[in-house]
């Protein structure tokens, strides 16, 4: 369901919505959640001072219901 | 809580243009609660100028307090990437105000009363009145207020210190306007020519929530 939220999230605000790709990873101190955008979409989601990158933390954790989860942005999409 | 739309300066387009945003908010709101299996009713309004957004519990049930936060710091963050979704969408910043149960509503309620409590304590006393730090959209209610009772704020200090200042009536007279007095120094918002522009003489221009 996070991973949902959160590529929802995101989908809304960037212009290639197509391109949003959200992974899930179960690591030792609780889930990450990995964002990959088209790289021209990527000042969109960090934001002026990773202002929105924290929004998108934010409400992602609001909805976690079990335990913490990490939410990165990367800025190499490698696929 | 007083709520008006804007005064003479509205037009057609511009309410338009609001209920658009609505749209485009209330769209990607509604799919994020279905997501997050959330019950929520979804409210539009035109309040203040600007594009209202609601989302009422549907039950009374305290499953949308998540989405609030503390001190509404997640209301807060909903509402950027609300703003962010509606300008993808229409070209255009928006300044739409999201409330989640109430919470805003609730906190406004406050704030009022706590403005109006300055506002006699600057009558008797005749002195200026520095509040307490308070976020954009509480210092737009506090403005409003003071406004309201045809006395002069100022907004003053840096985040995360940033605070009303509440003057005495005489002590407006020698400035050269009182809008300049209400209005945001340059130096302490982020604001765009349009939005200078949509501001009236009765609605101070500090921008709730906005980047500051």
């Amino acid at each position: 369901m996070l991973a949902e939220a959160l590529e929802h999230l995101v989908r809304g605000i960037v212009d290639n919505p197509d391109d949003v790709r959200v992974s899930a990873k179960t690591l030792r101190r609780g889930d990450l959640l990995e964002v990959r955008v088209h790289p021209d979409d990527l000042g969109r989601v960090i934001g002026r001072g990773g202002r929105t990158a924290r929004a998108l933390r934010s409400v992602v954790g609001a909805l976690a219901t079990d335990g913490s989860v990490r939410v990165d942005v990367v800025d190499v999409d490698r696929r | 809580m007083s709520e008006s739309t804007a005064g003479a300066s509205t037009t057609d387009d511009r309410t338009v243009r609001l209920e658009e945003e609505g749209e485009i908010a209330a769209d990607y709101l509604e799919e994020l609660l279905d997501i997050a299996d959330l019950d929520g009713d979804i409210d539009l309004d035109i309040r203040f100028g600007r594009a209202a957004v609601e989302v009422l519990s549907e039950d009374g049930g305290k499953d949308l307090d998540r989405l609030v936060g503390r001190d509404g710091e997640v209301l807060d963050a909903l509402q950027e990437l609300t703003r962010l979704a509606v300008q993808v969408k229409t070209g255009e910043r928006s300044r739409l105000m999201l409330d989640v149960a109430g919470f805003r509503a609730a906190r406004r309620a406050e704030l009022t009363k706590l403005g109006e409590s300055a506002v006699a304590e600057v009558r008797k006393s005749g002195e200026k009145v520095a509040l307490e730090p308070l976020n954009a959209f509480e210092r737009k209610v506090v403005h409003d207020v003071v406004a309201a009772a045809g006395l002069v704020s100022d907004s003053q200090g840096d985040e995360p210190h940033r605070h009303v200042v509440i003057h005495p009536a005489d002590a407006a007279e020698g400035t050269s306007s009182a809008d300049d007095a209400h209005t945001e120094s340059a130096a302490g918002s982020v604001r765009s020519g349009s939005e200078v522009a949509e501001a009236t003489s009765d609605a101070p221009t500090e921008s709730a929530g906005m980047v500051e």
